[in-house]
């Protein structure tokens, strides 16, 4: 099993199986168990220094963090395992090199330019993901996509034996020390040199900085380094545990985000003590062996603790946690033309009406395009047309998947099996209502504090619900006998995916629609248009969760199984991605996003796919509006100009509070302004 | 404009303000206010900076929650109703900073607010766009139109939900004098019409000419109330505005 606990365990020679077998109970397994979850206790506290520092100096939440780990380990073992170089100069080229230049570079051509334009936190975020994704596909593309073992360890020698008998590995005590140096680093930099002063004077405000001298871009360049630099450390720290794995990788590493959302992005030493703690807690629950139904329940939060951390964290972050300054949640759409329109619907036709001419494996690979563009749909309800980030729509493709399946196999009590058809209905049906777990959390969050939830939900159902036994071992899951043949099953799957867009499109044309796009063009001034705010974000997740789940529903009954890894988390973002690339308040997007994501895979090699809706959505600072906002670009452009955001929260105004490092910087503004300089706006 | 006219004009309500009060950590924005807005009247919310003004706004808007006190309109008490419920009974607003959406179009931003209330949303939208004359940008994206159309628009989606008490911050910010004489007389019209606005403004003179009533506030309390005159001429008034 492949997460941090396994990591923990792992780290002291302790098999969780062998273990309960065992039934140790003694004060020095308490010891044991507390020096083992130090392990990864330790990478997460080096985690959430280098997500607060690079919030700190650039304001961004660094989402591509385990992106830019995992990819500085598959260096690390390619450099040592297959060129065979000593690992010190592996690690220190790895490190000190590849590591703070990749984060400088992500930082001149994907996050500069958007901070520049002043963009939302939308665009930041949207950027953030397509770097997740981009980097993920380099690596599948490097290295491949079959997980890898044989990580080096930079740190050969045997455990260190402690007063008692119990032992510790170098390696643990060397992260341990690298979180002591970088903490008191980190702090003595900020408080006491003149480039902390400058640091701060950034983070009150950019611009203002800016005109006082201060050069803001050397500021976040650093900032950027550093993030990456810690990212790389604790990649090196978590791999020699665990199988490399494109997708796994970062998962984890993103589930330690839970340390810097807990620390609310601000303290180093809160994150410190967070992950240490959360680490030393995760393997002393592995004592704790309830007897009864609740055991299953009990091992999945041992075993899934950050993610548990990472839920509650973002929930308890609140509103207050928007990442960036103010903004819209979603990037501004375009108005839409005519011309650019038909255009797209054209070929959106022509690519699903296609595969009617496949056969065999093509055919049967095509089935996926428009389950996916079901699934796809869901975000452009609720995020293109409502305006809320969902990163968690996967969760409900699963569930839909999931339900379809139990109710077939005749696992649901009270039920008997079902057919297909009847199971997928009443799965959808039953999905749709459990919107309201990323509905409910968006009534009173937007931005960064709403797309980490909705991310965390999905990662709770990946993995509390579709990586069960129950959910993993005879199940059965198929299409309707009427529908057996591939040909067949894919008109159906036109038929639904048609019905779907006409539901949509009817809806957004009409009352609801005009409310949603009020909802997300300007959130307080549809309330005081009368428009039932809660409501419809709640009405707008139902609704994604619904369609959600048909089309996972679909997917699964194309592949004739329930497979937990077509509805991984990592996979949500990716889908997440692709469809703000592709214009995101369009429902011709899900479409062309769903065949972008299939076709690229399945006609070249893996990861392409990734790699290209990546690289797209890093350039979303260059891209606004997506591929859609370039068709009908040409058209906003010889009619009315672009709409214009609305202006930022006044939160963000000049009254906005400030350090003592910005006060000083406004008045040597205002001082320079007085003595007639230029320095005024 | 030929519209219909409304099969009945809205009741006139008043908007009450009972001993609303406020807290921000330890210090009370409003710390107390009684407020009466009648039909048919104008009534002015001035005072300095940080006087409280706009939070017994939000309190009024139902955008905060007063932390004592109480918000009546048409008697019914609305003090725990959230925004859009009071703007269904009757109680609009609008924004300092130009809140309309700029993807949907002018016509489109003036439906969304015909349509919370049952009955006919086309002729309310279309009535609206007549009264402040939008008709002949109502198809275009409302992102795109200068300060002073978007102003209009705002306020002709707040007049299209067939509001009984208009809460103003600052109507004419960005408006020439131009546009500034128009919307003095369209407001003047919906008061003559029984309707009651309360208008928060920095512009003394333009309280002057609007408003009936004016209250002025100071550190979160009501120090001066009366007809505008006397109460623009009241030497702690004048004073704090240093006129």
């Amino acid at each position: 099993m492949s997460t941090l606990h396994a990591a923990a365990l792992h780290s002291v020679g302790l098999h969780p199986a062998a273990l309960h077998s065992v039934g140790l109970d003694s004060a020095g397994l308490t010891v044991d168990l507390a020096l083992a979850g130090l392990t990864v206790g330790s990478a997460a506290a080096l985690s959430g220094i280098g997500l607060v520092v690079c919030h700190r100096a650039t304001g961004v939440l660094n989402l591509a963090q385990g992106a830019q780990a995992m990819l500085v380990a598959y260096l690390l073992r390619d450099l040592v395992v297959e060129r065979q170089w000593p690992v010190w100069p592996a690690v220190a080229c790895c490190l000190l090199l590849v590591a703070p230049a990749l984060g400088v570079l992500l930082d001149v051509l994907v996050y500069r330019p958007l901070q520049r334009r002043g963009a939302g936190a939308a665009e930041t975020m949207v950027a953030g993901l397509g770097v997740f994704v981009l980097l993920i596909g380099v690596v599948v593309l490097v290295w491949g996509a079959a997980p890898v073992g044989g990580a080096p360890s930079p740190f050969g020698g045997g455990p260190l034996v402690l007063p008692g008998g119990h032992t510790l590995r170098p390696d643990t005590v060397a992260q341990l020390a690298a979180i002591l140096v970088l903490a008191l680093t980190v702090g003595a930099t900020t408080r006491f040199t003149p480039f902390g002063l400058r640091l701060r004077a950034v983070v009150d405000d950019r611009r203002l900085a800016e005109l006082a001298g201060v050069d803001a871009d050397r500021v976040s360049a650093a900032g950027w380094a550093f993030g990456s630099f810690t990212a790389g450390l604790v990649g090196i720290a978590l791999a020699p545990y665990l199988l490399l794995d494109p997708y796994g990788l970062p998962l984890l590493v993103m589930e330690t985000m839970a340390v810097a959302v807990a620390a609310r992005l601000r303290s180093i030493p809160v994150a410190v003590v967070t992950g240490l703690g959360l680490g030393v807690l995760q393997a002393e629950l592995t004592r704790f062996r309830p007897a009864g139904q609740l055991l299953p329940l009990v091992q999945a939060v041992q075993a899934n603790l950050f993610v548990v951390a990472l839920l509650v964290a973002a929930l308890l972050a609140g509103p207050g946690l928007t990442g960036g300054r103010g903004g819209v949640d979603v990037p501004p759409a375009r108005a839409r033309g005519g011309r650019g329109g038909r255009a797209a619907r054209a070929v959106c036709l022509v690519l699903l009406l296609l595969p009617l001419g496949f056969r065999g494996n093509d055919l049967r690979g095509a089935l996926l395009v428009p389950a996916l563009a079901l699934v796809l749909l869901s975000i452009v309800v609720v995020t293109g047309y409502g305006g809320q980030i969902s990163l968690g729509q996967a969760g409900y493709a699963g569930l839909g998947a999931l339900g379809t399946a139990l109710l077939m196999s005749g696992r649901v009590p009270g039920l008997p099996a079902l057919p297909a058809a009847p199971a997928l209905l009443f799965a959808v049906l039953v999905t749709a209502p459990l919107g309201l777990l990323t509905g409910w959390p968006a009534i009173r969050r937007r931005g960064l504090a709403l797309a980490l939830v909705t991310f965390a939900v999905g990662t709770t159902l990946s993995r509390f619900v579709f990586q069960q036994p129950y959910a993993t071992t005879g199940l059965v899951l198929d299409r309707p006998a009427f529908l057996a043949g591939d040909r067949a099953f894919y008109l159906a799957e036109l038929l639904l995916l048609g019905l779907g867009a006409a539901v949509v499109r009817a809806l957004h044309g009409g009352r609801t629609g005009r409310a949603l796009s009020a909802l997300r063009d300007h959130e307080p001034g549809a309330a005081a248009a009368g428009v039932n705010v809660p409501g419809l974000k709640l009405f707008a997740f139902v609704a994604g969760a619904a369609l959600a789940a048909l089309g996972g529903g679909l997917m699964g009954m194309a592949g004739r199984a329930f497979d937990p890894a077509a509805f991984d988390p990592v996979r949500g973002l990716l889908w997440f991605a692709a469809v703000v690339v592709a214009g995101a308040d369009s429902a011709l997007a899900a479409v062309l996003a769903a065949a972008l994501i299939t076709g690229l895979d399945a006609g070249t090699v893996a990861g392409v796919s990734a790699v290209a809706v990546g690289a797209l959505a890093a350039a979303i600072g260059r891209l606004p509006g997506g591929l859609a906002g370039l068709a009908t670009a040409g058209a906003a452009r010889a009619g009315a100009p672009p709409p214009t955001p609305p202006p930022p929260p006044s939160s963000a105004g000049p009254t906005g509070r400030l350090t003592p490092a910005g006060r000083r910087v406004r008045a040597l503004i205002a001082a320079r302004r007085a003595s007639g300089g230029q320095a005024g706006p | 404009m030929t519209g219909p006219r409304p099969r009945s004009a809205p009741p006139a309500a008043r908007l009450t303000a009972r001993g609303v009060v406020r807290r921000y950590g330890g210090i009370e924005a409003v710390a107390g206010v009684d407020l009466v807005a009648a039909p048919g009247r104008v009534t002015g919310l001035i005072g300095p900076n940080g006087a409280g003004k706009s939070t017994l706004f939000d309190c009024l808007a139902g955008t905060a929650r007063p932390d004592a006190g109480r918000v009546l309109l048409g008697g019914r008490d609305v003090t725990r109703l959230p925004v859009h419920a009071r703007v269904r009974l009757g109680l609009a607003r609008t924004f300092q900073q130009i809140a309309v959406f700029p993807t949907l179009s002018v016509a489109d931003n003036v439906r969304v607010g015909a349509e919370q209330r049952p009955g006919r949303a086309g002729d309310r939208t279309a009535r609206a766009l007549a009264v402040f004359g939008l008709e002949a940008v109502a198809a275009e994206p409302a992102g795109g139109q200068p300060t002073g159309v978007l102003r209009l628009v705002e306020l002709a989606r707040a007049l299209a939900g067939g509001p009984r008490v208009l809460l103003l911050d600052e109507p004419a910010a960005g408006l020439d004098t131009a546009q500034t004489a128009r919307l003095l007389t369209v407001l003047r019209g919906l008061a003559d019409d029984g309707m009651a606005l309360v208008l928060v403004e920095h512009d003394p003179d333009l309280v002057s000419e609007l408003a009936d009533t004016v209250y002025a506030m100071a550190d979160g309390r009501v120090v001066a109330a009366g007809p505008t005159a006397a109460v623009l001429a009241d030497p702690r008034v004048v004073r704090a505005w240093g006129r």
